[in-house]
């Protein structure tokens, strides 16, 4: 906690230095770019939204039926030497633990390539490059809202805190279209991912956790009691670093011009499942992505995740190391898929459709509990003003069952849950690049 | 008028099909270039160039100097096709600065961090293909073709183009667009130029094309 702290504040000290020297130099060294993100919410579910320490998957319930401050977030690009550049996202939301905070925070190295592969390193806080619907200014989507269960998860729980190599080489001929793009990277931190997927199970929204977050924990009968008996933790910070084990992730992408984009990454937090510090537990997860996506006919533009892995926690640690007598090591294998359609019209207006499927299955009985399985649609219209100004629709709607929630609620297998967002961006200063 | 004839080639087998008539009169040689791809559709922006077969007599005028500009994060021309022994200018137009740089072995080069114009000119002194990137920007992308001859040109929204003011003598044809695969592009043809006439070259671009590399995207493929 105290190292993250130390980070933030030492990035944060970095942009106000940078801050003080573009005063007196204009110039494109430093860039600017704020935007902020309010809207209306019309929500339905039975469950109660998660930020609010809630059973549901969504961002939103009922009690959010008014003007909302989504999100306003600031992103500073600034220039070190021609080849080291630096990045730092702050976000500022309203739900959760509220507050100003930061995303990403990292040095970005490129030198001049003097051969095909074009090299890159990055060090600090950041998301590693498995999303390919986050692509915009602070890790923004520009097709939905909300995003997919997938990118939702990464964006709740993974955040490297290391350094990342890759490289980008044209394969074959001079002005070949074909692009391999290799990373790897090792990084600390994490060691919690898994959680809200182990209590709260998949969601789909746009509340990108920030470095120093403390994220609420669905309150569980038996984690309740744990946590009257001091034995768990109340709420979940996402990026600790436990048991002093760095992660991996490694991954391979394979480009066709702006046709064809395949990519094949793995991750693993190699967290040591019954560790313990700072009122955090450490979980091993490590998953398998695959994603593509296609430029079809009709200027349609396809994008899809596969995503399959598992978490494995020792129930019954205790806060000191040692275990309870009933201590056993818990299994939940998770899994989730979505293909998502999109098309621009007139450059202006951009209509998405969403398919989301996920599901995680517990193994600690017999039958294997249905942890989480369900689906969600998920469409969405985004309309360009000006460069300054863009707004948008978006209607989600998810299915899902859980077999504990008749065992720890008097609540159905099953619940429907959906969500309407009526948007507005306002932003100011550099482009909405990453 | 017009006098046709059919001039044989080297690589009729490959090429498909192809017609060339030498027309009048005129006051130099001029080739006519048609390209269309494998569904008759004519192709724009395709690059032509003609190769003298026989040795062109050396000649001490140094090609005239081109400039490759950088426009809204873009190469602006896409292509640019200079002769060998052209210096070219990179003036930036953005309110951001670029980078630019090639590891192509015909010229591998590096105009550090700019605005404007404040680097020297660069020489193309060796035939063959350039690719261009940006440091900074990783989606900009442009090419300079260089060729070991002065008579080029790029086809326009018609699929044609007119390459002017040779010397009589015979010339081989070559075609190259960053959209197609080697294995697409035409095998080079023989085209004989007689002074006073129209040579009229049609070629056919086999199979479906790479979308150009400027269209606009409905999803992103710059994310990093």
């Amino acid at each position: 906690m105290g190292t993250l702290l130390a980070r933030a504040g030492s990035a944060l000290l970095a942009v106000a230095c940078a801050g003080a020297v573009a005063a007196q130099e204009p110039s494109d060294r430093h860039q600017w770019r704020i935007e902020i993100d309010a809207g209306y919410v019309g929500a339905d579910s039975p469950l109660g939204s998660w930020p609010s320490g809630g059973l549901g998957k969504l961002r939103y319930d009922e009690t959010d039926e008014h003007l909302n401050a989504m999100r306003v977030f600031a992103q500073y690009k600034g220039r070190i030497t021609p080849t080291l550049s630096m990045t730092v996202v702050a976000d500022y939301v309203e739900d959760g633990s509220a507050g100003l905070d930061l995303t990403e925070a990292f040095l970005d190295w490129r030198p001049i390539p003097k051969s095909p592969m074009q090299q890159q390193v990055r060090i600090g806080a950041f998301y590693p490059p498995l999303s390919l619907e986050n692509g915009e200014a602070g890790w923004q989507s520009p097709f939905t809202y909300s995003y997919s269960a997938i990118n939702t998860w990464i964006g709740e729980e993974i955040r490297p805190i290391g350094a990342e190599w890759s490289m980008r080489r044209r394969l074959g001929a001079v002005g070949s279209p074909q692009q391999l793009r290799a990373f790897a990277s090792g990084f600390f931190g994490n060691d919690p991912a898994g959680t809200l997927l182990f209590w709260r199970g998949w969601s789909l929204h746009d509340r990108q956790s920030r470095l120093n977050d403390k994220l609420s924990i669905p309150p569980m009968p038996v984690y309740t009691a744990g946590v009257q008996t001091g034995t768990r933790p109340h709420t979940l910070e996402p990026f600790e670093e436990i048991d002093h084990e760095p992660g991996v992730y490694a991954g391979l992408e394979w480009r066709y011009a702006r046709r064809a984009l395949v990519q094949l990454a793995y991750y693993d937090n190699r967290a040591d499942p019954s560790a313990f510090a700072d009122g955090q537990w450490g979980w091993d997860t490590a998953f398998t992505q695959l994603a593509a996506q296609f430029e079809l006919p009709g200027e349609i533009g396809l994008v899809a995740q596969w995503m399959s892995g598992d978490t494995y926690w020792i129930l019954g640690t205790r806060p000191n190391g040692t275990r309870s007598s009933t201590a056993r090591l818990v299994e939940d294998r998770f899994e989730s898929k979505f293909l998502l359609l999109t098309r621009l019209v007139r450059g202006a207006h951009r209509l998405s459709l969403r398919y989301d499927d996920f599901e995680i299955v517990r193994d600690e009985a017999a039958p294997a509990l249905q942890a989480d399985v369900g689906h969600a649609w998920t469409v969405a219209y985004r309309y360009s003003h000006s460069a300054r100004l863009t707004g948008g629709v978006e209607w989600v709607e998810i299915e899902s069952r859980r077999d504990l929630w008749p065992l720890f609620y008097s609540a159905p297998h099953e619940a429907t849950e959906s969500q309407l967002r009526l948007l507005v961006s306002f932003n100011y200063g550099a482009p909405k690049t990453r | 008028m017009c006098t046709s004839r059919i001039i044989a080639t080297r690589l009729l087998r490959r090429l498909g099909w192809l017609a060339v008539s030498v027309c009048g009169p005129a006051a130099a040689g001029t080739v006519n270039v048609g390209i269309v791809d494998g569904e008759g559709h004519a192709l724009e922006r395709v690059v032509v160039y003609l190769l003298p077969t026989a040795p062109a007599p050396p000649t001490s005028v140094a090609p005239k100097p081109a400039a490759m500009d950088q426009r809204a994060n873009a190469f602006v021309p896409h292509i640019l096709v200079v002769q060998k022994g052209t210096e070219v200018v990179f003036p930036n137009h953005d309110t951001v600065s670029h980078h630019v740089y090639s590891f192509s072995p015909a010229r591998t080069f590096e105009l550090g961090l700019y605005k404007g114009n404040p680097h020297a000119p660069v020489l193309f002194e060796q035939s063959g293909l350039v690719v261009l990137g940006c440091n900074i920007h990783d989606g900009m992308l442009g090419y300079i073709l260089v060729v070991d001859s002065p008579y080029f040109g790029m086809t326009d929204e018609r699929g044609a183009v007119t390459i002017e003011a040779l010397p009589e003598g015979e010339y081989a044809v070559n075609v190259w667009t960053p959209r197609a695969r080697p294995n697409q592009l035409p095998a080079t043809v023989l085209v004989d130029v007689l002074a006073a006439s129209a040579a009229e070259v049609k070629l056919e671009v086999r199979g479906k094309l790479m979308r150009d590399h400027d269209h606009p995207s409905p999803v992103s493929w710059e994310r990093y």
